[in-house]
């Protein structure tokens, strides 16, 4: 033990945690050098979020020993983990909307500071440190006026406004894009050189190996490594998270697509966001799916077909006839589905049971005259969906908010899926999944287009849309900008048509 | 229900969570065992009648008041449209045949709760905005039609209401049984109907509601409407009981339903909440009112007593919930 307090900045030994009898963490070890940057990995549910919610004082340990600089520390709450120099940057944003970056950036310091504030100086402050980080915010701005990226920035600014020892970031280049996501890389070197320790969470294994020192991979509540990075690769570590091999991610399709299309939208053009002159049609069987970079338009032209949003012009065609989905309760009726991206906030119901999310969009087939339910007919309902989606809950009746971001994800699907749909679209299946819920969501996939239903996914991840589509539109500034056919799959050519070029061999014209 | 209650006490530590779940129904037990261990005036049946017959009218609007709750809404208006519809029903008993009368206030109760629902789901308005509004101008229309002194009944209609709502059947007061008929009916519309799963959605999330392609608007319409003919429901209750309709009935009683509601276990947020519960909020106020009055305690003290045993059973659940 004593030399250990020279080698390590952060020590957690035989870590255990239960949650009434749910048991999260079992005998967990993580062990972080001063000036290394240390992947936590695991998929969700493995208990990532717990160790750091432990780390941090939100959380108390069962058992185990959390030592920091060799002293074991027992932080109550999150402001003694603060004062301590733990800092941790969480996936779900905590800022004060009302408030300026810089109020919020300090606002730790508001809560214990004097009666009175030097408010230019905490402004000036706060500007500092934010044009250290190398992006333009203004610290007088209101958060609210922010994008999603300058609110991420702001959270982590806010986490280096202390005497950070230790930097925990959960997830945080999920709203990047590759600059920004660059950005973020040189200031954790650079907080690195430092000596600040870093625990890096991300599912992004491909960024995980260019940054990382060394990796700690949970599952199920156990640890079942830990390494430097130059002893494994993406394989190593996927079957250390999954504990089997992962030959194959994207599942070979044998689908039989129709020629007829199931589905056609002419000319459709928003009234309120960018979206304009949109055309594409979708086979029944076929999986389409939709790229672009964000803001292209991709959320905007599914949330308008669905009748989320407003329309100005334009045609759809169902089933050889023109239908009008004014609001989305018009677009459920003529059989379409829409999976959000957004799923905690639009996509279920997270204080309410598996069973009553899953049920909410098909009382139709499991109720009577006068809307009286059927119970059996719905637990057969559900349970079989339970089954079938392979989502991992004791019963039917669980919460979805206890449930894993996988597992969630699994019950805004299985939403649509209870009911027969003509054409869904799945905005985002995977974000914020782990690699074994992702197979499992693209055998879903797989398996709703197989009955004949027209599938467009919208994704921003590379692989992922090109392992599962048979063929790709993709978006650029509201329209619809280039069409690759299955043998023109590349990121290249997506990322051509994203940013508003032709592809380089063929030019391709729609 | 046999079946999920079955599932439930079966599962590991079913009781336990059977209890926790249920936590309002154990207060409301502890508080009978209380009452009746210290006075021995508690348990007889002119008390007893008396209380259910006090707690009724509440209890009705306490239904009302649950589902808007449930959508994440407040209803203010109820108290004041107790006192309208109240007046209302008094000056109608006295110019048409009873069933039309009741026909005719039960149709005006549900008309006014469509204007708040019209306010809150179609125009957006902030549901305690709406429904405060309402709150005021239904007062001073019941101000108004009574010229601001009681409306008596005057005719055999009204004698027949007095009757059967000074009376009871099996030793239960016809009050009580329409006001226990309503909270059955409630619950088997939370727990069975489509209408009631629905309302809960759009409580727990009303975005993902809508993409879910419920009809938002119609729902949250409906709610207040319903909340409107409760209402009249119980001003036809509360005025045939004392013969009369005034003005001055249904003084903040949009607290009282609040405060049961919220005793029952409900989240003000929207999307928990369960008619039982709300049943024992009714009881477990109505019974803290009874028990003081039992013991002589002087109204103002009663009050003070009232609001902190609410403090106390909010807590209680909060720590039973842990």
């Amino acid at each position: 033990m004593k030399n250990s307090e020279n080698d390590y900045r952060l020590e957690m030994t035989g870590i255990s945690k239960s949650f009434g009898v749910v048991s999260v963490l079992k005998d967990v070890n993580l062990k972080v050098k001063p000036g290394e940057i240390h992947a936590l990995l695991g998929e969700n549910g493995a208990g990532k979020s717990t160790l750091i919610k432990i780390l941090s004082g939100v959380h108390h340990k069962d058992t185990g020993t959390v030592r920091l600089n060799g002293q074991e520390i027992n932080p109550k709450n999150t402001h003694e983990g603060q004062v301590l120099g733990i800092s941790v940057v969480y996936q779900e944003l905590s800022l004060v909307n009302d408030l300026s970056v810089a109020e919020n950036v300090y606002l730790h310091k508001l809560g214990a500071s004097k009666f009175w504030m030097n408010w230019d100086k905490i402004t000036r402050d706060a500007q500092e440190l934010l044009d250290s980080l190398g992006f333009t915010i203004d610290a007088s701005a209101k958060v609210r006026d922010l994008s999603i990226v300058q609110k991420q920035v702001v959270e982590i600014a806010k986490a280096l406004s202390e005497d950070t020892k230790v930097l925990v970031l959960d997830e945080p280049t999920t709203v990047f894009d590759p600059t920004d996501t660059k950005k973020l890389f040189d200031n954790l070197f650079r907080l690195k050189e430092k000596g600040i320790s870093i625990i890096y969470i991300s599912h992004h294994l491909d960024e995980i190996i260019k940054i990382a020192d060394s990796v700690t991979v949970l599952r199920d509540g156990v640890d079942t490594g830990s390494m430097p990075i130059s002893e494994t690769d993406t394989d190593g570590i996927i079957r250390l998270m999954i504990g089997r091999d992962l030959k194959d991610l994207f599942p070979a399709r044998n689908v039989e697509i129709g020629t007829e299309p199931v589905f056609q939208v002419k000319n459709l053009t928003a009234r309120d966001t960018i979206v304009h002159d949109v055309s594409f049609c979708v086979r029944p069987g076929e999986v389409l799916g939709i790229a672009g970079l964000g803001g292209s338009g991709r959320t905007e032209t599914a949330k308008l077909i669905f009748g989320a949003d407003k329309k100005k012009s334009g045609t759809l065609i169902l089933d050889g006839k023109e239908i009008k989905t004014k609001s989305p309760v018009d677009a459920a009726a003529f059989q379409i589905g829409f999976v959000s991206e957004d799923r905690k906030e639009e996509g279920v119901f997270l204080p309410l049971s598996i069973r009553r999310n899953i049920s909410v969009t098909s009382f139709k087939s499991i109720s009577g005259k006068l809307g009286f339910i059927n119970v059996e007919n719905e637990y057969k309902k559900v349970l079989g969906l339970i089954e079938k989606l392979n989502i991992k809950t004791p019963s039917s009746e669980v919460n979805v908010k206890n449930l894993s971001g996988g597992n969630q994800q699994k019950v805004a699907l299985a939403k649509w899926l209870s009911i027969d749909s003509k054409v869904i679209f799945i905005d985002e299946p995977t974000r914020g999944v782990d690699v074994g819920a992702k197979i499992e969501i693209y055998n879903l996939i797989n398996e709703v287009a197989k009955k004949g239903v027209g599938v467009v996914v919208i994704s921003s991840d590379m692989p992922e849309i090109m392992g599962i589509s048979d063929r790709i539109l993709v978006m650029h500034q509201g329209t619809i900008y280039g069409e690759l056919q299955k043998d023109q799959f590349t990121e290249e050519n997506i990322l051509r048509y994203s940013i508003g070029k032709r592809l380089k061999q063929q030019t391709q014209t729609i | 229900m046999a079946l999920t209650l079955k599932e439930q006490l079966s599962s590991p530590g079913g009781i336990l969570k059977f209890l926790v779940k249920y936590n309002t129904v154990f207060i409301f037990i502890l508080l009978v065992i209380f009452s009746a261990l210290i006075s021995d005036v508690f348990f007889t049946s002119a008390n007893i009648t008396n209380l259910l017959k006090q707690v009724s009218g509440i209890g009705i609007i306490s239904i009302g008041m649950l589902i808007v709750i449930l959508t994440g809404g407040i209803d203010l208006s109820v108290g004041s449209l107790v006192a309208l519809l109240a007046v209302t029903f008094a000056i109608l008993v006295n110019l048409v045949v009873l069933p039309l009368a009741i026909l005719l206030t039960i149709v005006i109760g549900f008309s006014l709760g469509s204007i708040s629902g019209y306010l809150v789901a179609y125009q957006k308005m902030a549901p305690f905005v709406a429904t405060l509004a309402l709150m005021t101008i239904a007062r001073g229309l019941g101000f108004i039609y009574s010229k601001g002194s009681p409306v008596t009944f005057k005719t055999a209609g009204g004698v027949f209401m007095s009757d059967f709502a000074n009376n009871s059947t099996l030793g239960v007061p016809n009050i009580a049984i329409v006001f226990f008929l309503i909270v059955i009916a409630a619950m088997v519309m939370l727990r069975y109907n489509v209408f009631g799963r629905l309302i809960i959605a759009i409580g727990s999330n009303e975005e993902a509601s809508r993409l879910s392609g419920i009809k938002v608007n119609k729902y949250k319409f409906l709610v207040y409407a319903i909340s409107g003919a409760l209402a009249a429901t119980a001003a036809i209750i509360v005025a045939s009981r004392t013969n009369l309709g005034s003005p001055n009935m249904g003084m903040s009683w949009e607290l009282d339903a609040i405060a049961a509601v919220v005793i029952g276990g409900a989240s003000l947020n929207g999307g928990r909440g369960t008619a039982i519960n709300t049943l024992m909020g009714v009881l477990i106020l109505g019974l803290i009112s009874n028990i003081l009055n039992l013991l002589n305690v002087p109204s103002y003290p009663q009050q003070v007593v009232k609001g902190a045993i609410i403090i106390f059973a909010v807590l209680l659940q909060r720590f039973e919930s842990k």
